[in-house]
């Protein structure tokens, strides 16, 4: 159970953040040049990969198991409420839906503006944007990848998650040369969401000395916790929204 | 500068509202169970409380979003 449900939210929490990665190299490759993006993006990668490398074996080794939990919970609680929030906010139409299409016709319009220095020259600025558009991303990725992994037996489904996104993220890179503007992000990001307040709950009562009813089953019951509170909050959200607009 | 700015963001989020309510809300778990000791109810139960009270940050944050909301249609 703890597998399965490690494996989806790395996997949607990964690939959902790389697209937005994506969105930010496309249109500096597009409007710019592909080859100062890719530089900028693997600039970011490596960055990313030595964050990786020192930040997983010092939280293991160097902090004691409770309060690790309880670090890791809080840690998933801050992404996990976020994207939660945004959500309901979302679906109660009093926010924009996500949209990573969006974001890159933003980008691309922004880039437009910029003046592109002579063939042969390298295209600082271009990098630099890039650069900053996956590091930014990836380390959101890292910390997710990072907490969901640090449970016994939680190492492996949330790197498979997140090896899983990035191969499908990069796919879409390749072969489309657009991210797609039809996936349901908004309901994704919800979804995303409410996997990551679960473990974060979980994961911070385990560390404030809880044992669970039924164990690990009771990341069932916290997902459908969180998604019957999420819906009364989206349908009081709309119920007042709609007395505001009436008055 | 602006670099940690978004780092931040990243992190606590858009709001102060929702990390504050986290931190609140573990930090009374905490004392509870401190107060409870190690086999009180709190073994079996307290989880529940850090749900509740967890529930309780995210109506707080959405409170925030609603009241500017009614604001921009006043």
């Amino acid at each position: 159970m703890a597998f399965v449900l490690t494996f989806i939210g790395a996997m949607l929490a990964c690939g959902l953040e790389m697209l937005e990665a994506l969105a930010i190299v496309l249109a500096v490759g597009i409007t710019r040049r592909f080859r100062d993006s890719l530089i900028g993006a693997a600039g970011a990668l490596l960055a990313l990969a030595a964050l990786a490398v020192v930040l997983g074996p010092v939280l293991i080794s160097r902090v004691p198991l409770a309060p690790l939990r309880v670090l890791i919970g809080a840690f998933l609680l801050l992404f996990g409420l976020e994207w939660l929030r945004k959500g309901v906010l979302r679906l109660a139409h009093l926010r924009s839906p996500s949209d990573s299409f969006k974001e890159f016709v933003e980008e691309q319009e922004e880039l437009e503006g910029m003046p592109l220095p002579p063939a042969g020259r390298p295209d600082w600025a271009g990098r630099t944007i890039a650069f900053k558009g996956v590091l930014l991303e990836g380390v959101e990725v890292i910390l997710i990848v990072t907490a969901l992994g640090a449970r016994p037996g939680g190492l492996a489904p949330a790197l498979i998650g997140g090896g899983v996104a990035l191969i499908a993220v990069v796919g879409i890179g390749v072969v489309l040369h657009a991210p797609l503007s039809r996936l349901p992000e908004t309901h994704l990001k919800y979804l995303v969401g409410i996997v990551l307040s679960t473990f974060g709950v979980f994961f911070a009562a385990e560390g404030l000395g809880v044992s669970w009813p039924l164990s690990d089953a009771a990341l069932l019951y916290l997902a459908a916790a969180f998604f019957l509170i999420s819906q009364l909050q989206i349908r009081l959200l709309i119920r007042e929204q709609a007395a505001a607009v009436a008055t | 500068m602006s670099l940690l700015r978004q780092l931040r963001k990243l992190v606590l989020g858009e709001t102060w509202a929702l990390p504050l309510g986290v931190a609140l809300a573990l930090g009374a778990a905490g004392i509870v169970r401190a107060v409870d000791g190690d086999d009180g109810w709190w073994h079996h139960g307290g989880g529940f409380i850090l749900l509740g009270l967890v529930a309780l940050a995210l109506t707080g944050s959405l409170a925030g979003a609603l009241r500017a909301r009614r604001r921009h249609i006043e």
